[in-house]
C-alpha cells in the first residue's frame, strides 16, 4: 500500500526549466517554514536554469508508491486488453493462423461438450448430487478447481453489471472505479477458466454459449439489481475470492501431487497472488460504500435490507459442487469449505456495515439460479452472438 | 510571468494572469468537451452487455471507462477554472448546454458500430491534436493524455470493422458499407461549418484556442481515413466524398439547418440521452449524498 512520508520539515522540489516542459524532481531541501523553503529551493536548484515553474511540496502532504505497489501499477501487464497494440497483435495472430478468413467456420469454436477442458459425462450426475446434499458441510471437501469455476460464474456476471454502471454516473470518481474493478473482475473471470484448461473459444462458449440451467452461480447474483445490492453482491464476492486466493496461495507449488509437475506451480501461483490484491483492493472499496451507505440517513435502511438479503444467500459461495472440468495447472486439491466460509464471514463480519445474514454454514450451489439478473446478461450475451457463424467472434 | 511560444502566442498556466476571454474560452472549451465526452459515451455503452465475446467486451469496457475518464479529465480543467462539475451535466438536462450531432443517434447494428466509432474516434483524435496546440497548458495537457488512449480506440474500432468485413457474411458485410455510408454525413457535419474564410475573424482562434480551422481539420481527417476504409474494402461512393486533382478532398455539404436541428434536441437519440442522464442522476442522487457526506 503506498504510505505517507512523515517528516515535517522535508520538502521535495519539482521544477520546470520552460513553458510546455516536464515537471521534474530534482531533490529535496529542509525547512522548519514553508516559504523559507521555497525560497532555500530556488537557491538550491534554481542557481544556474531559468525556471519557469518550481513547485515545492511538503514530504509529509505526498501519497507515495512503494515497492510493495509495483505490481498493482504495472498497468501494462495487468491490463494488456487496454494498449492499442493489443487489438493489432490479436488481427495479426488471428489472420497467422486461420488462412481460411472466408470460411470462419474452419476456426470455429469446439462445441462446449467437445472441448478438452469439459468433461461432459459429469454434467448428468449434477441434479442427483445437489439433492443427495442439501448443505456441502456435510460433503466431502470440494476440489479447490471447483470452487474456482463456480467463483468465475459469479464474476463474470459482476464484471458485466459493473461494466454498464460506468454511466451511472454517482459522480466520476465512482465511474472511474467501477470501471476498473469491472473489467479487473472480467479478467479475474477469464483468468480462472484458463488456469482450468479453457482456451479463448472454450472461454466464450462457456461464458456466452451455456444455459443458464448450466451455470452455477451463487444465489446472490439474484440480487445483483440496484446500486446497494451491487455493494453487498461486490462485497461478499470479493471477500470470497480473496478467502480462496489466500487459501489456494497456501497451497503452494510442490505440496500437490500435480503442482508439483515440472512448470506447473509456476504458471498458477502468480495469477492467483494477482486476483488476491486485487480483489483485496475491490473489497476495501465496497467496505467504503458499506459503511457510507449505512452511516446516511437516507440510505441506511435501504442498505440493511439489501445486505441482508444479499448475505443471507452467499452462503452458496463455496458450496460448488463438481463441475465436470479436469483439465488446466490449478492443483486438483480438496479444501475444507467449513475454513473458506468462516474465513468469508470474518471478511463480510468486518465490512463496518449492518449485521451480516451469511448462514453458519456452506450451503450447497445448485445449477441454474441467477433468476432474472442472470437471465438477462445471458439474453442481452447472446443477441449479437447467434446471428453469426460459430467461431466469427474472438 | 506567461511566455510566448513559437506560434506567437503566450502560453497560460492555471496560475498565470490572463486575459478574461482566455481564461473563458479555455472554460468554455473544457466544459463542452466534459460534457460531451459523459453523453457521448451513451451510444456505446448501450452495446456493451451485447459484445459478443469476453476479449470483446472487455476491451469495449476498456474504452467506455477511458471515455468517462476524458470527461473527469476535462472536468477537471474546468472545474479550475470556476466551473463547478455538477453544472455540467445540469446545464445539459436544462437545454442550457447541448452535445454534438453525433450523440444524438444511435447505432442500429453491431456491424454499425465499427465504422461509425472509426469515424468518430479519427475526426476525435485529428480535432484533439489541433486543440493541444492551443495556449491554456493545462487543458493541452489533459488533450495529450486523452489523445494516447484515442490511439486505443481507434485500433479498436478498426479491429472491430475487420472483424465483421473478415469473417462475417454477406449480409453482415453489407451493413458495415451502410454503417459508413450512414456516419460519413454525420462526422462531415461533427466538425463544423465551412469557415476558411471567417477564421481569421473568429476570436478563439485569435487568441489561440482554436489553431486550426473547420475546413482544415475536415481535410487532414479525410486525408487520414478515407484510405483506411479503402484498404478495410469499405467501397466510397464518389458521391459521398472525392478527391479533386489538387488532392483536396470534395463531399456533399451537410445540411447545416438539418444539423442544427439535431444539435438542438431534434435528432432521432436526444430524448433518449437526456432521459438517460436525467435518470441516472436521479436514482444515484441519495447515494452520491452518502458518499460526500459520509467519507
Amino acid at each position: 500500500m503506498p504510505h505517507v512520508p512523515n517528516d515535517p520539515d522535508v520538502y521535495e522540489v519539482f521544477t520546470q526549466n520552460g513553458v510546455g516542459k516536464t515537471l521534474s524532481h530534482v531533490g529535496s531541501i529542509v525547512s522548519p517554514r514553508p516559504d523559507g523553503a521555497w525560497h532555500l529551493a530556488k537557491e538550491t536548484y534554481g542557481r544556474r536554469d531559468d525556471l519557469a515553474t518550481l513547485w515545492v511540496v511538503r514530504r509529509a502532504d505526498m501519497i507515495v508508491s512503494t515497492g510493495d505497489d509495483r505490481d498493482l501499477l504495472a498497468a501494462k501487464t495487468r491490463m494488456p486488453h487496454r494498449q492499442p497494440g493489443f487489438p493489432t497483435a490479436r488481427r495479426r495472430d488471428r489472420s497467422d493462423s486461420s488462412p481460411a478468413a472466408d470460411s470462419p467456420l474452419v476456426a470455429g469454436s469446439p462445441a462446449l461438450a467437445d472441448s478438452p477442458a469439459v468433461d461432459s459425462s459429469a454434467e448428468p450426475r449434477d441434479g442427483a448430487l445437489s439433492e443427495l446434499r442439501d448443505d456441502a458441510s456435510r460433503a466431502a471437501d470440494p476440489e479447490l478447481r471447483d470452487l474456482w469455476l463456480a467463483l468465475a460464474d459469479d464474476l463474470f456476471v459482476l464484471g458485466n453489471r459493473l461494466g454498464e454502471r460506468i454511466v451511472d454516473y454517482i459522480d466520476l470518481e465512482e465511474s472511474l472505479a467501477v470501471g476498473s474493478i469491472g473489467q479487473e473482475t472480467l479478467a479475474h473471470a477469464g483468468t480462472i477458466l484458463s488456469l482450468c484448461g479453457f482456451d479463448e473459444a472454450a472461454a466464450d462458449a462457456w461464458f456466452f454459449d451455456r444455459p443458464q440451467a448450466r451455470w452455477r452461480v451463487s444465489r446472490a447474483i439474484e440480487r445483483l439489481t440496484d446500486w446497494p445490492s451491487t455493494v453487498a453482491c461486490g462485497l461478499v464476492i470479493a471477500a470470497a475470492v480473496v478467502a480462496l486466493a489466500e487459501r489456494t496461495a497456501e497451497t503452494g507449488p510442490g505440496r500437490t501431487g500435480q503442482a508439483a509437475e515440472a512448470g506447473s506451480g509456476g504458471a498458477w501461483l502468480p495469477a492467483i497472488i494477482a486476483i488476491r490484491d486485487e480483489q483485496r483492493v475491490h473489497l476495501d472499496h465496497w467496505r467504503r460504500w458499506a459503511r457510507a451507505l449505512t452511516a446516511w440517513p437516507e440510505t441506511s435502511e435501504e442498505f440493511a435490507r439489501a445486505y441482508a438479503e444479499v448475505t443471507e444467500r452467499a452462503g452458496d459461495l463455496f458450496g460448488a459442487g463438481p463441475q465436470g472440468v479436469t483439465a488446466g495447472v490449478l492443483p486438483s486439491a480438496p479444501v475444507p469449505a467449513a475454513t473458506l466460509h468462516e474465513r468469508l464471514a470474518a471478511l463480510v463480519g468486518d465490512s463496518g456495515g449492518p449485521a451480516s445474514r451469511l448462514p453458519g454454514r456452506p450451503l450447497t450451489r445448485t445449477a441454474g439460479m441467477g433468476g432474472s439478473a442472470l437471465a438477462y446478461c445471458l439474453s442481452r450475451g447472446r443477441m449479437v452472438r447467434d446471428d453469426y457463424a460459430p467461431g466469427v467472434f474472438r | 510571468m506567461p511566455m510566448a511560444t513559437a506560434a506567437g502566442h503566450r502560453c497560460y498556466e492555471l496560475w498565470d494572469p490572463m486575459p478574461d476571454e482566455v481564461r473563458e474560452g479555455a472554460r468554455r472549451f473544457a466544459t463542452v468537451q466534459a460534457l460531451n465526452e459523459l453523453v457521448g459515451v451513451l451510444p456505446f455503452a448501450e452495446w456493451l452487455d451485447r459484445a459478443p465475446s469476453h476479449t470483446r467486451r472487455q476491451m469495449l469496457m476498456a474504452k467506455i471507462q477511458d471515455e468517462v475518464g476524458h470527461g473527469h479529465v476535462a472536468a477537471r480543467v474546468a472545474e479550475d477554472l470556476g466551473m463547478p462539475r455538477e453544472r455540467i451535466l445540469l446545464d445539459y438536462l436544462e437545454g442550457r448546454a447541448k452535445v454534438h450531432n453525433i450523440f444524438h443517434y444511435s447505432f442500429g447494428t453491431w456491424e454499425e458500430l465499427g465504422p461509425g466509432l472509426l469515424l468518430m474516434n479519427s475526426a476525435a483524435i485529428v480535432q484533439f491534436q489541433s486543440l493541444m496546440k492551443g495556449v491554456y497548458l493545462p487543458y493541452a495537457r489533459a488533450l495529450r493524455k486523452i489523445e494516447r488512449e484515442e490511439s486505443f480506440h481507434y485500433q479498436h474500432a478498426l479491429d472491430l470493422t475487420h472483424e465483421v468485413l473478415t469473417h462475417g457474411d454477406a449480409e453482415q458485410r453489407r451493413r458495415v458499407q451502410e454503417g459508413f455510408e450512414l456516419w460519413m454525413p454525420r462526422v462531415l457535419a461533427y466538425l463544423g461549418p465551412p469557415d476558411t474564410d471567417t477564421l481569421h475573424a473568429n476570436r478563439m482562434w485569435q487568441i489561440g484556442l482554436k489553431p486550426d480551422g473547420n475546413d482544415a481539420l475536415r481535410q487532414a481527417w479525410l486525408n487520414k481515413i478515407i484510405p483506411v476504409f479503402r484498404k478495410l474494402g469499405v467501397h466510397v461512393d464518389p458521391a459521398l466524398v472525392r478527391q479533386a486533382a489538387s488532392g483536396e478532398w470534395e463531399f456533399a455539404m451537410p445540411d447545416w439547418a438539418e444539423v442544427k436541428k439535431v444539435i438542438a434536441g431534434g435528432g432521432p437519440a436526444s430524448q433518449r440521452r437526456l432521459d438517460w442522464v436525467r435518470h441516472a442522476l436521479d436514482r444515484n442522487t441519495r447515494y452520491r449524498r452518502a458518499l460526500r457526506e459520509v467519507s
